[in-house]
Parts: structure tokens; sequence; C-alpha cells
């Protein structure tokens, strides 16, 4: 349940920040590692991502009252497996070159645990507007990992950032290989959380003082 | 129980919902996704033959293709050619169906019922061929097309779609080939290799040292783990140095100088060099052979074909 002192900023921060889908709650690993080769398949993935929670959000919210409790679950894969489809679909038919591209990612959507576990958390008990701040934060979040991941991955392992040449070789080719995402998951997941511990002891320190 | 049945109907009427939903979104999108699908592979064939945006396709430039199937008619098997032919007195292009055993002997021929936009379509071509076929066909499995460039009444190219395993899942290919057999061109249409090593094999340095292998040449290429050297590598991706980096004397030189160099592997991706070069040799070697059995049979049976 949403809480009272809890602004859409913080709601929306807290899906880049706090509950950031991939370092800190360590979910949907497997399009992470698998697809984060290169940024700009970081960047398609988590817009299509966005857009799927997006929609799948929405409907949710809008319908909660009418979902048997029990059938929650297969309900919430439907619902994004639909949406998934239409996206899948419209990108096919009306944008042949950005379809290229992502193909056959935007059909693993439908596994990503992270969009179930928001609708489950919160669309189901929240009203519409609150849910779908928490959808963009959520899918922003994705986005921003999987464009980090992609990102440090392409300059490592081609030397090229977005496509254009920035470091002329290529330092080490191992990480444009699908264990290196592990590596640099594993690295960003510890930065996320040491900054955590500083920020933590800051605080303390402050109120102490 | 009247959980249950709660339950059940909830579910039920969800998944309608979800089919509904879904099902209009294909009705609205099918007929855009088949055309981008064919746009695509047009712009493919378009490149292979040397036309882009800045150097279009003239008009008179026309596309066949000839449809291969396998014909089974209880134990006996045959093949069927689908080709496009030449009418008097009409622009359409209509079509004939040829069978031809194993051993390569003509066996019967008929006219389709079909036009040249429905032909496309492989339900609407199945349907054709079924009717005009004997009763006692058991199964007609479409194998396999290949596409004839004319210009002018004039043959241009050959190309020919091709599949092989790669290092994950098939390549997809197509080649086009002059009308001696030797290979013009290779693109890469469809693959799934590692970005940054099998991928390479979409690189022009990788699919132009193809360009020129005759078809004799073909029979003996193999990869090879040498690095390309300098000149080569330079030579292979002219098209990124500008129109006036290299004279047409100095192409036809360095063309003639590794016109018969085998194929250097990729560093880091040998398994997927070498399954674009067994993918080539043997979409090649097997297109050799049926083309000159069809040739022969069209000259002997005086069929007007369209290329």
């Amino acid at each position: 349940m949403i809480e009272k002192n809890q602004s859409y900023s913080n709601i929306f921060l807290n899906g880049i920040l706090n509950e950031n889908p991939i370092f800190r709650l360590a979910l949907s690993m497997c399009p992470a590692v698998g697809i984060s080769t290169n940024m700009m398949n970081g960047l398609l993935m988590g817009i299509a991502v966005l857009f799927v929670q997006f929609c799948s959000s929405l409907t949710i919210s809008l319908v909660k009252n009418f979902i048997h409790p029990r059938i929650r679950i297969p309900t919430y894969t439907l619902t994004i497996a639909t949406w998934v489809t239409v996206t899948d679909l419209v990108l096919a038919a009306f944008f042949p070159v950005a379809y290229k591209s992502l193909g056959i990612f935007v059909r693993l959507i439908v596994v990503f645990c992270f969009i179930t576990m928001r609708l489950d958390v919160f669309a189901r008990k929240n009203p519409v507007f609150p849910s779908l701040v928490d959808a963009v934060g959520m899918g922003f979040g994705f986005m921003v990992g999987m464009m980090a991941i992609g990102g440090i991955r392409e300059i490592m392992g081609m030397g090229t950032l977005l496509g254009y040449d920035i470091l002329g070789f290529r330092p080490l080719l191992f990480f444009v290989l699908p264990c290196s995402g592990f590596f640099v998951v594993g690295f960003m997941m510890a930065i996320f959380n040491y900054t955590e511990i500083i920020y933590n002891r800051r605080k303390r320190a402050r109120s102490v003082a | 129980m009247k959980e249950i049945v709660k339950i059940t109907i909830g579910l039920t009427l969800t998944c309608l919902i979800a089919a509904g939903i879904m099902g209009g979104v294909f009705v609205i999108t099918a007929k855009a996704k088949k055309h981008n699908e064919y746009l695509n592979f047009k712009e493919n064939m378009l490149a292979l033959l040397g036309y882009n945006q800045t150097q279009p396709a003239p008009d008179s430039l026309q596309l066949c293709t000839v449809y291969r199937y396998l014909v089974y008619q209880g134990e006996k098997t045959s093949l069927g050619y689908m080709l496009p032919v030449k009418v008097k007195d009409a622009n359409d292009i209509h079509f004939q169906f040829i069978r031809v055993n194993i051993q390569g002997q003509f066996i019967d021929q008929f006219d389709l019922d079909i036009n040249a936009a429905k032909s496309s379509d492989s339900n609407d071509r199945k349907k054709a061929i079924a009717k005009v076929l004997p009763k006692d066909i058991s199964q007609l499995i479409f194998a396999d097309r290949f596409i004839v460039a004319t210009n002018d009444n004039k043959r241009l190219a050959y190309l020919l779609p091709g599949k092989t395993p790669g290092f994950k899942t098939h390549i997809n290919f197509m080649l086009a080939l002059d009308s001696q057999y030797g290979i013009v061109g290779l693109q890469i249409l469809e693959h799934q290799e590692d970005p940054g090593l099998g991928a390479e094999i979409e690189q022009e340095y990788f699919k132009n040292q193809f360009t020129g292998k005759n078809s004799e040449r073909l029979k003996t290429l193999k990869v090879i783990k040498e690095p390309l050297p300098d000149e080569q590598l330079r030579f292979l991706e002219r098209g990124k140095w500008g129109a006036d980096a290299y004279a047409q004397k100095d192409i036809d030189a360095l063309q003639k100088k590794y016109q018969d160099k085998d194929i250097c592997a990729i560093t880091g991706a040998t398994i997927s060099s070498v399954a674009v070069v067994n993918g080539v040799k043997n979409v090649v070697t097997k297109f050799v052979y049926r083309v000159k059995i069809l040739e022969n049979i069209i000259s002997k049976q005086k069929i007007a074909v369209a290329f």
C-alpha cells in the first residue's frame, strides 16, 4: 500500500535507485546478461520494457477489483503477454528498422519477472496514477541499468559506444561474451551496495551530531 | 464449488479478451508486416545486384522467381518447378508447373491459374498447384526458390536464398551468381552470432572475399587461419573509402590477384566463418546441378520462360 508521506517523485526514484530491478532486486537477470552486449540494445530493450510495464500496470490497476485473488498470477501473465504481442506486432508492421535490431528480444519480455512483481506488489493495491508513476520509474530503472551494463560491455569489449569508435582498439574481447554480463552486473551491484553503506553511515553520523 | 466456477469463468473471460485484443491488432498489422518483409527482401536483392538509393534499379529490371517443390506420389518422388512463363499479348506473367523425376527426366507440365501478385503467397501457390496435379499426390512440399534477375531480356544474375547452421542458430544469407555461376555477391540476411565475433560475418571484409569465386574454385574453397593482408583488407572495404579511392584498373588488378585465394577466417569466429563457407558451397553446387537439368528441359520442351 502506498504510504501517506510518499510523494510521486519518491515513487519514481524508488524504481531507479532503491529498488532498481537489476542491481537491487536482482530480478530479470537473464535478459540483463544476455542482451546487454552493447548500449543500443540496452536502450531499445529498456524502451520496450517501459512501454509494456506502463500498459500492464494501467490495465491491472484499472481492473484490480475484478481479479479473483487466487488467479492473479495467471491474469498478470496474460496481461503482459497480450501487451508484448501487441508491441511485437506493431513494431514489426510500422517500425521495421527498430524491429530489425529488437526482433527476438521483444518476445522475451513476457517472462520478465520484475514486471509481474510490480503488478502484484504495487498496481494491484494502488490507484491508477501512482501505479503509472511506479511503472515509469521501474521501467526507467531497468533501462538505465541495461544501458549502464551495455555501455560498460561495449566500451570494454569493442572499444565503441553506441556504435561510434571511442577507443580505437579493443581492450578485452571477453566483455562481449555472455559470461562477462555476470561480472559487470556483480560489479555494479557492489557499487550500489557500497554507496548505500556510505550513505547510511553519513546519515547516522549526521543524526548523532 | 462456487469458487471454482467463478475462477473458471474469470480466467476464460480474461483469455477471451486477450485473444480479442491480439487478434484485432494482428488483423490490422498483418498486411503491413508482410509488405515490410517483402520490401526488406527486395532491398537486399537489389543491393546484391549493385543498385542502391543513389543508383536506383531501372524499370526494365525484372525479378522472376522459380519455386521448387517435392512431389510425393505413392512410392515415387519427383521434383516440381513452378516457372514464370511469357504469354503473348499480355503484360502479366503466367505460371507453369513442370514435374521432373529424380533422374532428371521431364514428366509432365501444367498451366497454373495464378497471377503474379498471388504467387508470393505460399498458400495460394500450393492451392493452385494442387488443383492441376493428378489426384493421387500424397504430399506437396515447398523446397526452395531462386530468383532470376533480367534486364532488357538479358539475364543479369541468379539470386539464391540459402540457410546454413551457424554457431548458434541458422544463418540466412543470399547469394548472387552471374550467368557463368561465379559469385557476384553475398548478403547475410539474418543471424544470431555473437556480436564482435561471429557477427562480423556481416562485415564487408568478410562478405566481399567471396566475390569472383567461380563454381570450379568453390569446390575446393576452404577457410584458412591467416590474417588478411593490409592491401586486401583495404580493397575489400573499398565501399568505405569513397568512389575515387580506387581506379577501375586497380580494382580489376586487385580482384584478379585475390580471386583464387581461400577465405580468411574471422578472428575468434572460425566456426561462423566455416559455416558460411560451407553454406555457400552447398547452395552453389546444388543450384548449378539443378539449373543445368532445368535449362535442358526448358530448351527441349520449348517452354517460353519469362527469364
